[in-house]
């Protein structure tokens, strides 16, 4: 029995090559030594035809054996080798994670007046509030008149005005002066026209223009005005939903102070103070006096009253029946109590190195 | 308006300045800023004068001892005006003088002075430096001369809104502090010694604009000398801001700033013919007001006149030729009720606004009228010893009728949310001088005092209930939960994702004016008509005219930024541009305002980095965006079709067009580069890129919510396909008609290739082509037939040749 004999020599030849082979060429080689149709075990198998019948089984059996078990070394060499590199690769050189990531194109950013304005009108649309809008180049009767301003009011002065001639527009003398809104508030004369019949629940921001431009002054500003009209709305549910509001835009901690003022189109009327966001309400701040709220601990932030009775006539509503309150923000004011910017001229400049902040 | 507390205490008791501020803020006046005044003569003290010798070395000067509060102190002094036991203001050791200069222990030729006795010009307290001010002869030594004096005084800025002209007096912000502290106001009655023969012998008053002037009142004082006012009268005049002229005007500017009615004063001897005429100007009339300046009048203008001529615009300024001076001896007092709306218009009309003018145009108390004449002729009289001539001339031709309103008990809990109680109602009004009229079991019947004239219904007496009360009274409840939640307008959600998309596509948010110069227009429209809408009174050249495009404020913060070296720059804006209304347009708005968006691009594609190189954008990076955009926004199908509008590069320009739903087709806007000469006339330079898009457009086409096709179950087959083409055959000519084949699912275009072995004039595009049917496996042969097909389409409609 030559060839089993042969095949236990080729077994162990096998086994120590296998074991001291070095990567993963060394291996293929001896798979094709071994294995291959060319192989050492195929040369042994075809010597089998020369052997007498009863003998083939046996020597076919060891030949199987000896495959199998050279099939399973190389298996497992191959492994050997694929742990050892990774091993290698495991103890190797680390990546430099300090590197900066591969951002090929950075987020652009969006303006702090649209972030403001997107969440002032977000918490009331949770309240059940509509946003409406309204036109910009407006005409003195919702800017004014509906809002019980009349003409030669002293009122007027609250807010100086940009006019446009009404030839420019094409537009007959004496039909009302043409002009740019100095306030949201006529979107809030629009949106009850326009509904019809209360109840009127509408939340409008949009840009408003004034004449007066320094520090603290800008041409052009933004406001979000809001409406609240229908049966049996009360000057409770304006103090409610604003402290509601406040609570939700500067952090539920938040107070609020609500002090008469006077603004034509409501009555009465309230200027609503909102603990000072940046101090906590105390006043100081870091050993001095707060400079946001000026030591008071407060900060003005709303006009808000209960619509005048005049005004719900204007829009053909009875104000024996409806009742409503209204309120307005300045956007700019809100986004700099927010986000702590100082100064109003940062929001025009489009400083690419100020708006990649937000 | 400046309420000083030390006269406002003459009228009520007066809490504490940060107590009086609060409680009025609380009422409604808001206490903008509480002023201590009187600090200036820190230092300064009252010393009696115990002894004094001659100087030893100096006949001129006198060596003092006085007594400063501390027991005796030595000082030498100049003056000659005092008398041992005079008590003279001692600037101490330390005390830094109005002039500036600090007083210091010195030795004056050989002889110790410790401090200073001063002279009333050496405090900045008149122009009198002849010698020492002599206090009165109570004074106690060591008290500070500020007090004194009475200078020492804290002053509030109101805050006074438009409807409360009734507070714009220090008796009126009385009649609000012992509203809401519960005291009483103690009004000073005037002490009037009044002398035949009577005003109306000197004076006649005729009013021909009664409905102008409601009232016009006149007291005649003679024998005036015209002089300075008494120190307490300048120091009340001065706390409140109004700088003393003399004693007559001073008179009337305390009445005012008391009671709130403005006076004015004429030299009798110079209205012609002793008579007063209040008329409407007449056309062509000119006077020329106590500023100096000639104005001419108008038919609108309320003139106080003489027999002659216009001396006065009423209510709102007095003229110069019946001004009151030095040598003025009779005096002509008005006291008058103006109609407000007509004061305002001629102040505005001539720019002036004064403190008369503020007032009228707000309203006085038209029954006070009388009784401020009666107390400022009481004033002349006593300060420049004149004579007052016996009764009022009180021209008043309809009496106004009081102001009753009906207060329901109900009402006030209908509007505030909180209960008021009737007595609670009543005891608030009756402390604000509303008289309860009649009373029933549903309502009561209030006379509303006549200096409240915005009290006209019964919100207004709600509004005085509650204010009184205090806001904080009221509880916070939530209106009614809406039974119907709005869905977010169309509009909103697509300015969200437009937003979005444009943002992750690196551009930022800008926020312009609404306004520019006419020259940042022109460049991009030459004569297209679409100059923007002028404003009749802008701020400045530069923010003239509303605009008609955003794209020239882009390009202006792109060259903001670039001169801040910030060069990698993309910005958008959505925001309205103005335009002419359409002819017939149905809605009232006066001018047509488009919604737009728009942005520019310039610098590199992306951040040069470890890993990425530095190129500049192009044309196909600023399309990239966009396409991200309208995929966003769930349009498809859109066109971008060479070629656009003058303000962009002829050969670097398309024009965005979409399909409508319902067939048909529209421009959605533009993009390109910006034309070179346009970049110019910003002081850009090249590779500027820009787009410009309807936003309504993009609201009109935007799919918000997608459909969906299922997801295949069959394989597909891939073929890549290379062509040859001319040049100018867009690849958009190539690919679509890839595309009309009908089991091509996806072909994308993976090179464009000009050069060898290219022939000149020729590209090569180079595709990936996915073919796959939807209802059984594709075979190759079926896949090779279609193939085939498209190749032939090329060559004989594009005349593509097949790249081997």
């Amino acid at each position: 029995m030559d060839l089993i004999r042969d095949l236990e020599a080729l077994a162990d030849g096998a086994r120590q090559a296998i074991a001291s082979a070095a990567d993963d060429r060394a291996l293929e080689d001896l798979r094709v030594r071994y294995l291959g149709k060319k192989g050492e075990i195929s040369a042994v198998l075809r010597g089998m035809g020369q052997l007498p019948a009863e003998d083939r089984p046996r020597v076919g059996e060891v030949a199987n054996r000896v495959r199998d078990e050279v099939e399973g070394l190389l298996a497992s060499a191959r492994r050997r080798l694929d742990d050892e590199r990774l091993e290698r690769e495991l103890q190797g050189s680390r990546i430099d994670v300090t590197l900066p990531g591969r951002r090929l194109l950075p987020r652009g950013n969006r303006h702090p007046v649209t972030r403001a304005t997107e969440e002032i009108t977000g918490i009331f649309a949770r309240l059940g509030y509509e946003v409406a809008s309204g036109p910009e180049i407006e005409l003195d009767w919702y800017n004014f008149e509906a809002l019980n301003i009349p003409a030669d009011h002293p009122a007027r002065d609250m807010q100086d005005t940009f006019y446009v001639d009404e030839s420019v527009l094409g537009r007959p003398a004496g039909q009302g002066a043409v002009l740019l809104r100095t306030h949201t508030s006529p979107i809030q004369i629009r949106a009850m026209r326009r509904a019809g019949k209360p109840p009127v629940r509408v939340v409008a921001p949009g840009r408003v223009y004034r004449s007066d431009y320094d520090q603290t002054h800008s041409p052009m500003f933004h406001q979000v005005e809001g409406i609240c009209v229908g049966p049996g709305i009360t000057f409770a549910d304006l103090k409610g939903t604003l402290g509601a509001f406040a609570r939700a835009y500067f952090g539920a901690g938040t107070r609020t102070r609500v002090r008469p003022s006077y603004f034509p189109f409501v009555e009465p009327g309230a200027e609503v103070d909102v603990s000072c966001s940046l101090c906590g309400g105390k006043g100081e701040r870091g050993g001095g006096r707060c400079g946001t709220c000026k030591g008071t601990g407060w900060l003005e932030v709303l006009g808000s009253g209960m619509v005048h009775p005049k005004v719900l006539e204007n829009v053909g509503f009875d104000p024996a029946q409806v009742t409503g309150f209204a309120f307005g923000m300045g956007v700019e004011r809100m986004a700099m109590l927010k986000y702590g910017i100082g100064d109003l001229r940062l929001f025009y400049e489009n400083d690419l190195r100020f708006l990649g902040q937000f | 308006m400046r309420i000083s507390l030390s006269w406002l205490s003459a009228y009520v008791p007066v809490p504490p300045p940060e107590e009086v501020a609060r409680r009025l803020t609380a009422v409604g006046l808001e206490v903008e800023a509480v002023e201590r005044i009187g600090g200036a003569l820190d230092g300064v003290v009252a010393a009696r004068i115990l002894s004094a010798e001659r100087h030893p070395n100096a006949d001129k000067l006198s060596v003092c001892q006085v007594d400063a509060g501390q027991g005796a102190v030595q000082v030498v002094c100049g003056a000659t005006n005092w008398q041992v036991g005079d008590v003279v203001p001692l600037a101490t050791p330390g005390t830094r003088m109005p002039a500036g200069h600090a007083i210091g222990a010195a030795k004056l030729r050989g002889v110790d002075s410790h401090g200073m006795l001063c002279s009333a010009k050496e405090l900045a307290l008149s122009e009198d430096g002849s010698g020492l001010l002599v206090l009165p002869g109570d004074a106690v030594p060591g008290t500070p001369v500020a007090r004194v004096l009475g200078i020492e005084d804290v002053v509030l800025e109101v805050n006074v809104t438009p409807n409360r002209a009734d507070a714009l007096s220090h008796l009126g912000v009385a009649r609000e502090v012992a509203a809401a502290t519960g005291a009483s106001v103690t009004c000073p009655e005037p002490r009037l010694a009044q002398q035949s023969p009577p005003a109306s012998q000197a004076v006649k008053v005729t009013i021909e604009a009664p409905d102008r002037c409601r009232r016009y009142a006149a007291r005649v004082i003679e024998g005036v000398r015209i002089g300075p006012s008494p120190a307490w009268l300048r120091v009340r005049l001065e706390a409140c801001g109004v700088r003393s002229i003399s004693n007559v005007v001073d008179a009337t500017n305390f009445v005012l700033l008391e009671r709130g009615q403005p006076l004015h004063a004429f030299d009798l001897d110079k209205v012609a013919g002793g008579e007063i005429v209040v008329r409407m100007g007449r056309p062509g009339e000119r006077m020329t007001t106590l500023d100096g300046v000639e104005r001419t009048l108008s038919p609108d203008d309320l003139v106080i006149a003489d027999r002659d001529r216009a001396s006065a615009l009423a209510g709102v300024m007095g003229g110069g030729d019946s001004e009151i001076s030095a040598g003025t001896t009779r005096v002509l007092l008005e006291s008058a009720w103006f109609e407000p709306t007509g004061v305002r218009r001629t102040a505005r009309r001539h720019g002036l606004h004064t403190e008369a003018s503020h007032r009228f145009e707000r309203g006085v108390d038209p029954e006070g009228v009388v009784a401020a004449l009666d107390r400022c002729a009481a004033m002349i009289a006593e300060l420049s010893g004149g004579v007052v001539r016996k009764g009022a001339v009180d021209a008043y031709p309809t009496r106004r009728k009081p102001v009753d309103v009906v207060l329901r008990w109900a009402r006030p809990a209908e509007i505030l949310g909180m209960p008021v109680s009737r007595r609670e109602a009543r005891e608030v009004l009756a402390s604000l001088g509303f008289e309860l009229r009649r009373t029933g079991p549903r309502q009561a019947t209030f006379r509303v005092p006549s200096w409240r004239l915005d009290v006209t219904r019964e919100e207004d007496l709600v509004e005085e209930i509650v204010r009184l009360r205090g806001y904080d009274a009221i509880p916070e409840t939530l209106p009614p939960v809406v039974s119907d939640t709005p869905a977010p307008p169309r509009a909103a959600v697509v300015a969200e994702r437009t937003r979005q998309a444009l943002e992750a596509a690196g551009f930022s948010e800008a926020v312009n004016f609404s306004f520019v110069a006419p020259a940042d227009l022109a460049p991009l429209a030459p004569g297209d008509g679409r100059p923007g809408i002028p404003l009749r009174n802008p701020i400045s050249a530069d923010l003239a005219v509303m605009r008609s495009s955003l794209v020239p404020s882009l390009l202006k913060g792109l060259a903001y930024n670039r001169r801040q070296r910030v060069e990698d720059v993309r910005l958008y804006e959505i925001a309205a541009t103005y335009a002419l209304p359409r002819p017939g347009a149905t809605d009232d708005a006066p001018a047509r305002e488009e919604q737009r968006v728009a942005g520019i691009a310039a610098g590199r594609r992306h951040p040069v980095g470890w890993s990425t190189a530095g190129d500049p954008l192009d044309f196909h990076d600023l399309k990239g965006a966009l396409e991200a955009l309208l995929e966003t926004l769930g349009v498809s199908g859109v066109a971008f079709v060479a070629g656009g509008p003058p303000w962009l590069h002829p050969r670097s320009a398309a024009t965005l067009e979409a399909g409508l739903p319902g067939g048909g087709r529209v421009v959605l806007g533009h993009a390109g580069e910006v034309h070179p000469r346009v970049a110019g006339a910003f002081e850009l330079p090249r590779g500027v890129f820009a787009f410009d898009l309807s936003f309504e457009a993009l609201v009109e086409a935007a799919r918000l919510v997608r459909g969906h096709a299922d997801v295949a179950r069959f394989p597909a087959v891939l073929r890549d396909l290379a062509v040859v083409v001319a040049n100018e055959v867009e690849s958009r000519a190539v690919l679509d008609r890839v595309r009309q084949e009908g089991l091509v699912e996806e072909v994308t275009l993976f090179d464009v290739y000009r050069g060898a072995p290219i022939p000149e004039g020729k590209k090569n595009l180079a595709m990936a082509i996915q073919y796959r049917a939807s209802d059984r496996t594709l075979t190759d042969a079926e896949a090779d037939l279609a193939h085939g097909r498209i190749v032939e389409r090329l060559r004989s409609e594009v005349g593509a040749e097949l790249r081997g």
